[in-house]
């Protein structure tokens, strides 16, 4: 079992220790498709942050009377109702966002990452724990998008956040998966450097 | 498994979907008609921007592009028709592409304006650029084609979303020939 850790360790370990994307390699297909800008990147990581966190409380919430059986479905059926809730929340209040992102927001359900949390850690801790955990594995989530989103939107596009910056022909190849599945691998790599470099660490493959 | 198991199992599952079902029903109450309203207002929007200089746009009748509901509508300035506008549908590499197309009496596109699409981010999504839908003006029907080179005559394809760039192309098309077919009787007169 886990030892209990503070709040901020929670927050921390999501952005850090077991980032989603750099650190777990999960939910790897989102990371791809959302990311050819910062601005959708962003956004993404904003509703996913949400469902996150909601995830997490319900889970943890009613952790004790739900049949142990039935967990998995119970888990879809949360997942798939916040992510309905922020998928109509954005389409009436943040309808240009909604306009570029709305077919991912949907996508979000089959994230493995939301499940995963929901599955290891909101189903055996208690909410606040959960709710700090959740924070922390989306807001990782998020700082990881839009590190990718930043390297493909500058060299795909020439761009960020929408922004003409370099005039020159831009590399369209970083636009197209192929480049999203780049970024991400000198980005994990990158990571992992810094974290045997400097921390003595055993690096994400090492586990 | 034991009816103790079975009985909560039930009562777990009735009283999740419950609040799940409450849930949603609370943001969907809140939320469409705003949705509504938004798409509303988008289109209206829209029917002003891709026909300027009409004050009145008003609605000749509805046809069905790929089984879809689809309307067209004349603008008017005073007492002079300025052209139709027709919204149109063309099928996109992973969605329709919903579209109005402004054309004036003579039947030349004078403009173009994507609605919705859900085409790939970052190479489709460039058919909204103007410098792609601005290619359709002053085209007419017989140059609705699309071509993979430089060109003026036709529309030239995006970079890495042909499909896409047809797709738009179809659409215009399919509904600058409908409102031909529908009005050439009455614009001759």
């Amino acid at each position: 079992m886990i030892k209990q850790r503070s709040n901020w360790e929670l927050i921390k370990n999501g952005i850090f220790g077991e980032n989603t994307i750099f650190r777990m390699a999960i939910s790897l297909c989102p990371s791809i498709a959302v990311t050819t800008g910062i601005r959708n990147a962003f956004y993404m990581g904003i509703a996913v942050i949400f469902v996150q966190v909601m995830v997490n409380v319900s889970v943890s919430a009613i952790r004790k009377i739900i049949h142990p059986r039935i967990r998995i479905p119970i888990f879809m059926l949360i997942i798939a109702g916040w992510v309905s809730v922020i998928d109509m929340t954005m389409a009436a209040f943040a309808r240009p966002a909604y306009k570029e992102i709305g077919l991912y927001i949907q996508l979000i359900v089959a994230f493995a990452s939301i499940f995963a949390r929901a599955e290891v850690f909101a189903s055996k801790n208690k909410m606040t724990s959960s709710a700090m955990d959740g924070l922390g594995m989306g807001i990782g989530f998020l700082v990881a998008l839009v590190l990718i989103g930043f390297f493909r939107e500058l060299l795909g596009k020439g761009a960020l956040w929408g922004m003409p910056i370099i005039h020159s022909k831009p590399m369209l190849i970083m636009i197209m998966p192929t480049g999203g599945f780049f970024a991400v691998g000198f980005l994990m790599a990158f990571f992992n450097w810094i974290d045997i470099r400097f921390f003595g660490g055993k690096g994400a493959s090492g586990v | 498994m034991t009816a103790k198991d079975m009985i909560s199992i039930m009562f777990n599952l009735t009283v999740l979907y419950l609040i799940g079902g409450l849930i949603l029903a609370g943001v969907y109450a809140k939320t469409s008609p705003i949705m509504y309203q938004n798409e509303l207002k988008e289109k209206q929007e829209a029917l002003k921007e891709v026909m300027p200089r009409a004050d009145e746009m008003i609605k000749l009748g509805e046809w069905a592009p790929h089984h879809k509901h689809a309307e067209y509508f004349e603008g008017v300035k005073g007492a002079e028709k300025l052209g139709y506008v027709v919204q149109g549908f063309g099928k996109g590499y992973s969605s329709y592409i919903n579209l109005f197309v402004a054309v004036d009496k003579d039947f030349v596109v004078r403009n173009v304006k994507i609605l919705h699409h859900a085409e790939t981010p970052g190479l489709g999504d460039e058919i909204m650029n103007e410098s792609f839908t601005d290619q359709f003006k002053g085209k007419t029907l017989d140059h609705l084609v699309v071509v993979k080179r430089e060109t003026d005559k036709d529309i030239q394809a995006i970079t890495g979303a042909t499909i896409s760039s047809r797709a738009v192309t179809e659409g215009v098309r399919e509904g600058v020939r409908m409102i031909m077919e529908k009005m050439s009787g009455e614009v001759k007169e």
